[in-house]
């Protein structure tokens, strides 16, 4: 009986323990801050965040996609407290913005003209800007026309938000919202591409070097007669013409944490995940 | 309700001022050239609702007859149980599994240059509206009472006269409302269809094609959402979207309150 009793009382105690431990834990530590936007940076982000986390216990980020108009929206509403962007703010965003945040750019890419595994090896190795326009003006509609086999071709466009369309789109087609009247279908994320293009047998769409896979493959694009591919070499002599900078958005009011984890992402050992997600490190 | 309303039209009526009611034909929608109109997403959910319902309606209703009427009722309890379940499964899961399953198989068996179409957004909602239809139907056809069969096989009726000019007439208020339940989830259902519609902002062509992406309104809400900065015109237009999605609900649902007269005497 007493001896049940005193078993009882243990459990009970460690109970108690436990559950204290875990409030004074959570009530000492954890700052929890938010990243939101391109799902190109996504990558980087999210292993930065595992291994900062392990470094420094008392600061959780969670990251989150959406694409950079929504990681700029985040920021402008306050909803996040570090944006991603895989593009330039546009002058209206830097408006809203005001002044208040700052623009860091974390590591350069690469956006690769993908084409589907059976496209690629058909033949279609590189495509010119002016081929590439033509697909998504809706002017040519078949892979014959350039070579390939006899099929029509699944033209991937993006949503208007996302960074990668707005370089891509400046790039071949003019201006960052030009229309795409060739479009068959609109995707979001770079893994909804990604899926897109590696289900497809016709398709062509726009991707982050880091993306390509062996089902995704990147077309060298022609620039003045020479096939360049879309390498991270090719990024950094300046050679490949739809490279831009990854942008990490910090507003002006960020907690001390969230400015020491954006100085990590530009350290040593933050651009060592850069280079190895595949991308090019800006030191 | 009449908040939600009094919301929706507040945050829209900026792009009402502007644009008028013509924009719900106007066919060309480019946020950033401030051209809104909601046209190919409103014709994108009318043919997903469509089809969904030209699917759940006679599935859900055999399931419900044969469930009701032929099965023995042990059987009954399990088969209803599988039904809720299904009503249960959170709507993501089942654009994944439209993802996975049923986008390569359309792909493949109809030749398509994508499965992303109006037809799998559609055929995905028929799978999540068809426990309602069941479960509405079958509620129906249990509340008719054992005289009125037996009455009615006493007449020498055969099980095919039994069904039609008892059975049905008499469960269809009940069914009636299952269908409307039924339409009101397809309508506002956005995830499943997000993922599996191609959310491409053009009117079919010709207006009959259901075999290449398309738009609805709920999957441009989703999609547009995060970016549209609030009290932007973009923000107004897409409570515009949700506008037009919750009159037509509200329609829907009263549409399901009233009785026909002919069984209220």
């Amino acid at each position: 009986m007493m001896k049940a009793r005193g078993v009882r009382d243990m459990i009970k105690r460690s109970i108690f323990l436990a559950v204290a431990m875990c409030v004074g834990v959570s009530a000492q530590a954890s700052e929890r801050i938010s990243a939101v936007g391109s799902t190109t940076v996504l990558p980087v982000m999210s292993q930065a965040a595992e291994v900062y986390h392990q470094m420094h216990p008392d600061l959780t980020i969670t990251v989150s996609g959406g694409g950079s108009g929504v990681g700029i929206a985040s920021v402008i509403q306050g909803t996040a407290q570090l944006g991603m962007a895989s593009r330039e703010t546009s002058p209206e965003e830097q408006s809203k913005l005001n002044g208040n945040v700052d623009n860091i750019v974390i590591a350069s890419d690469a956006v690769a003209v993908v084409v589907s595994k059976a496209v690629y090896e058909s033949g279609i190795h590189q495509l010119s800007i002016a081929q590439i326009a033509a697909i998504y003006h809706g002017k040519v509609k078949n892979w014959k026309v350039y070579g390939g086999l006899d099929k029509r071709i699944l033209v991937i466009d993006k949503e208007a938000s996302r960074g990668t369309r707005h370089v891509f789109a400046k790039a071949v087609l003019g201006s960052s919202h030009a229309r795409a009247e060739g479009a068959s279908i609109i995707s979001g994320s770079n893994n909804e591409e990604q899926m897109i293009v590696s289900r497809s047998d016709n398709a062509i769409g726009m991707l982050s070097n880091a993306w390509l896979n062996d089902k995704v493959r990147g077309v060298d694009v022609v620039v003045n007669g020479k096939a360049i591919a879309p390498t991270i070499d090719h990024v950094r002599d300046g050679s490949y013409p739809i490279a831009r900078g990854l942008h990490v958005l910090l507003p002006h009011s960020a907690t001390a944490a969230t400015k020491d984890f954006v100085q990590f992402l530009l350290s040593k050992e933050g651009q060592k995940i850069v280079k190895h997600v595949g991308y090019l490190p800006v030191r | 309700m009449l908040i939600l309303l009094w919301f929706l039209w507040d945050a829209s009526s900026a792009y009402w001022y502007d644009f008028g009611i013509s924009q719900l034909w106007a066919s060309e929608w480019y946020p950033y050239e401030s051209l809104y109109g909601l046209l190919p997403a409103i014709i994108g959910t009318a043919w997903a609702m469509i089809i969904a319902m030209l699917i759940a309606v006679p599935c859900g209703l055999a399931a419900a007859i044969v469930s009701s009427e032929i099965l023995p009722v042990s059987w009954q309890g399990w088969l209803r149980l599988g039904m809720e379940m299904l009503a249960g499964i959170p709507s993501v899961v089942y654009g994944l599994i439209g993802l996975w399953v049923l986008l390569p198989w359309l792909q493949n068996t109809l030749d398509l240059l994508t499965g992303h179409n109006l037809l799998a957004a559609g055929m995905i909602l028929s799978l999540m509206i068809l426990p309602t239809m069941m479960v509405m139907s079958q509620d129906a056809l249990r509340l008719i009472p054992i005289e009125q069969r037996e009455a009615a096989m006493n007449m020498g009726m055969n099980w095919n006269q039994r069904l039609m000019r008892i059975l049905l007439p008499q469960a269809w208020p009940g069914i009636r409302s299952g269908i409307l339940l039924g339409l009101g989830r397809a309508l506002g259902e956005t995830m499943a269809v997000m993922l599996v519609v191609g959310s491409l902002d053009r009117v079919p062509d010709p207006i009959y094609n259901i075999l290449e992406p398309a738009q609805t309104l709920t999957s441009r809400i989703g999609r547009e959402m995060g970016e549209a900065a609030f009290g932007s015109m973009h923000f107004s237009a897409l409570m515009a979207c949700g506008l037009v999605l919750a009159v037509t609900a509200i329609c829907l649902s009263l549409l399901a309150q009233r009785k026909p007269r002919e069984f209220a005497s």
